[in-house]
């Protein structure tokens, strides 16, 4: 299945910057950024930080599937790699793009 | 000597950053050029774009060619030096051993032979009696490729990064290794200075002054590539380790790697030593066959990644054939080792052990032969980060310092500013001035790789003397106009350079993306205009920073003012 | 603090930051030849393929050096840092050169 072999590394990196996105959302001064001057409740931080945590595992296991587990290993380091900054220069220049992540600012 | 640990960790990452970063400017740069140095090949060979080829036929492509093949003169020469009394004709040396090597990548094929001398070495330690002869062949037709068309993407790119193309005595090497510890040295007290690693780890304020928003970017990439950071310095260093830093087996400890080669040649039944006795040899094709069938008998079927006949033409020679690594980490693997007379199979390579599947992972992440081509573009990147990282830190160093340097007329921050500038955008001008050279000198040119060298290291001259003739504001606090004049360059050099692509090969990039499509150039050639619109962006930004400031500058009159009260609003 | 004072101190810093790099880069560089040589050694004396050992110190040599040349730059007195590094390193190459001795005859 070459369409799988192409979709899948596609996911892992996707999951892997959104999980990125909702891990500094969780951040108040990101929050702040994205959703202007809106609260971030303690309740929204905390769900953020599980959807994090939860999508870098998942990101994880599209690698697993994508690969075996020697290259699996190293693709998935380098997408946190290679996520992180990204995430940083979005929030840097156009932080509204986050809003993809978590378009609900509570108010 | 040092007040406290903390102390002590900043001493050393602020100097041996800043002294040997330069030089890691260079490793993380041209490290991630080779990333895809056969496409760089490619690019620049127009007479091998074509597809990467499987392994040919040994017994009727190879066979002739290495017949053919002569010890190469610059190792005539170099093994001139090593041995008592003058070497006889080179053409008369009997060929006692050879190989072949190649990729997933390559569309051509590297030969190499091992030839017999009958003299004496001079060194009592040294045991390699052999003269050596190298070539590139075209496996669809056996036509060897001339000197002067030089791989500029793995002759190189790929050896500067290792080696900044300095072989005097391996000095190369040498520089490379402290810089590679040193980057060891700068992650850890890195972390040790770096206080709010995870409340700032997505920070970067680019709305805020030159000296906190390259400090941002310097955190960033540094926190966000340090596993690949540590990992490819620290692989790097190992690489090379038991050959050139640490050679233990070959110096100290040679009588007892000697006694284990015998140990060892007893025990898988390959012969140390030739038997003295001639004997034809069976058909190496077969062997491949069978050594094919027994990788996909394991599950793990491929191509020939790695062939190697030793005693050639004697009764104990064999043939050992390695599997190529395209998909795994470990660059070539399950050895099938054959007797080369009879062509019996003499040993299947058992599974590694522990120790060396662990060498292989590391040594292979490093090298990676693997199909997987995201991880690839993310090895490029990884790199960036690692150059993004240490401008950073150049430019941190100088921000955190010019104000004061200005007020006591130091030039300290105004040379590392033009050597920042040099090992920037001038190290990326002269990526580019050697391919613009490669595509305006004639491929008969005689020397061409010798003055492609030329170009490349003139060019890189040329960008340092302008950065350093244009360093002068530096010492007034102001920006080095050269970042932005250097920008410029690389746009046109980059643009030039694709262009120059176009009209002498006709591979334009609607060709070779859509019609006819060809990665490896489409690739290098789309990664130039990247480059140019990127700097671009950055030329721009710039100019309306050093705008900014003149306008500053003159409302306080004495950029000296300006600086202090730049200083102290950070 | 007189200028001369002064002078002296700066002078004695400076020296004291080249034995200090100095002992970071020679010393570390001999603790860790020897480390590499004994640990080979060790590691065939216990029965592991030569090429094994090899690998397995070649491995966790740049980490040896990596701690000592901290340790060269942290460690309170500069002649404990000499005298580990340069001594320690010139000792295990003296052990390995004995216990291959012993090994092969």
């Amino acid at each position: 299945m070459p369409e799988l072999a192409w979709m899948l590394p596609c996911i892992a990196v996707l999951t892997t910057l959104l999980a990125f996105a909702w891990l500094a959302l969780a951040m108040d001064a990101h929050w702040r950024q994205v959703h202007g001057g809106a609260v971030l409740t303690p309740g929204v931080r905390v769900t953020l930080r599980v959807l994090g945590g939860a999508g870098l595992i998942a990101s994880a296991v599209l690698c697993f599937i994508a690969d075996r587990p020697s290259m699996a290993v190293l693709v998935w380091l380098m997408q946190l790699a290679g996520a992180v900054p990204l995430v940083g220069l979005a929030l840097a220049w156009r932080p509204r793009l986050l809003r993809a992540a978590w378009p609900w600012s509570g108010r | 000597m040092f007040p406290s640990f903390r102390h002590a960790m900043t001493w050393l990452h602020t100097w041996f950053g800043l002294s040997l970063g330069y030089v890691l400017m260079v490793c993380f740069f041209f490290g991630a050029l080779s990333v895809f140095d056969r496409e760089i090949d490619r690019w620049a060979l127009p007479d091998t774009r074509f597809a990467a080829q499987p392994a040919p036929s040994y017994d009727t492509l190879l066979k002739p060619v290495f017949e053919r093949l002569k010890p190469h003169p610059d190792d005539i020469k170099a093994t001139q030096d090593r041995v008592i009394g003058a070497l006889p004709d080179p053409d008369t040396l009997p060929m006692d051993a050879l190989y072949y090597y190649r990729t997933h990548r390559d569309p051509v094929l590297r030969i190499g032979a091992e030839f017999g001398i009958p003299n004496k070495l001079k060194s009592a330690s040294d045991e390699h009696a052999h003269a050596h002869g190298w070539a590139t062949i075209d496996p669809r037709t056996g036509a060897v490729l001339s000197e002067s068309q030089f791989k500029i993407g793995s002759e190189f790119f790929y050896p500067m990064h290792y080696s900044l193309n300095w072989q005097w005595k391996n000095i190369g090497y040498w520089i490379v290794a402290l810089a590679a510890l040193s980057m060891l040295v700068a992650l850890i007290s890195g972390v040790v200075m770096h206080r709010k690693i995870f409340r700032e780890f997505f920070t970067f304020r680019p709305w805020k002054t030159a000296q906190r928003s390259s400090l941002d970017l310097h955190n960033m990439a540094g926190v966000a590539g340090l596993p690949f950071h540590f990992f490819f310095a620290i692989t790097g260093l190992v690489i090379f380790a038991g050959w050139l830093y640490f050679p233990v087996s070959t110096t100290l400890l040679k009588p007892l790697h000697d006694h284990h080669e015998v140990l060892e040649a007893a025990h898988t039944g390959l012969a140390h030593e030739p038997a003295g006795v001639p004997a034809p040899m069976a058909s190496v094709d077969a062997m491949v066959l069978e050594a094919k069938r027994r990788w996909a008998a394991r599950d793990m079927p491929g191509d020939v990644g790695f062939l190697y006949v030793n005693h050639l033409g004697d009764r104990n020679g064999y043939v050992s054939i390695f599997r190529a690594g395209n998909d795994q980490v470990a660059l070539t693997g399950q050895g099938v080792h054959f007797e080369a007379s009879s062509g019996r199979v003499i040993r299947e390579d058992p599974p590694p052990s522990a120790v060396m599947r662990v060498n292989e992972f590391l040594t292979g992440l490093h090298l990676q032969h693997f199909r997987h081509w995201l991880l690839r573009w993310l090895y490029v990147l990884g790199g960036l980060l690692g150059c993004v990282c240490i401008a950073t830190g150049f430019i941190f160093f100088v921000e955190k310092r010019k104000a004061q340097h200005a007020r006591i007329s130091s030039q300290g921050s105004r040379i590392v500013d033009a050597l920042a500038v040099t090992a920037v955008t001038g190290m990326v001008i002269a990526a580019l001035t050697m391919l613009v050279s490669n595509r305006l000198f004639p491929a008969d040119m005689v020397g061409k790789d010798y003055w492609q060298k030329v170009v490349f290291w003139g060019g890189w001259a040329l960008a340092f003397v302008h950065a350093a003739l244009r360093s002068a504001p530096v010492a007034h606090a102001r920006i080095n106009p050269a970042w932005r004049e250097q920008c410029w360059v690389l746009v046109a050099l980059a643009v030039a350079a694709v262009m120059l692509n176009w009209l002498t090969t006709g591979d334009h990039l609607l060709k070779t993306v859509f019609t006819d499509t060809y990665w490896p150039v489409a690739g290098v050639d789309l990664s130039l205009l990247a480059s140019a619109v990127l700097a671009v962006a950055v030329a721009r930004l710039l100019a309306r920073r050093e705008r900014a400031q003149c306008r500053a500058g003159s409302d306080a009159r004495q950029p000296g003012v300006l600086a202090t009260a730049e200083a102290g609003h950070a | 603090m007189t200028p001369s004072q002064h002078m002296r101190t700066g002078a004695h810093t400076r020296l004291s930051i080249i034995l200090r790099i100095a002992a970071a880069l020679l010393g570390g560089y001999v603790f860790s030849w020897g480390f590499a040589a004994l640990g080979v050694v060790v590691l065939s004396f216990a029965g592991m393929d030569f090429h094994d050992a090899e690998h397995a110190v070649m491995l966790l040599v740049f980490i040896v050096f990596l701690l000592a040349f901290l340790w060269a730059f942290i460690g309170r007195s500069l002649l404990r840092v000499w005298a580990v590094l340069a001594g320690g390193g010139a000792g295990m190459v003296a052990a390995a050169w004995v216990l291959q001795r012993s090994l092969l005859g």
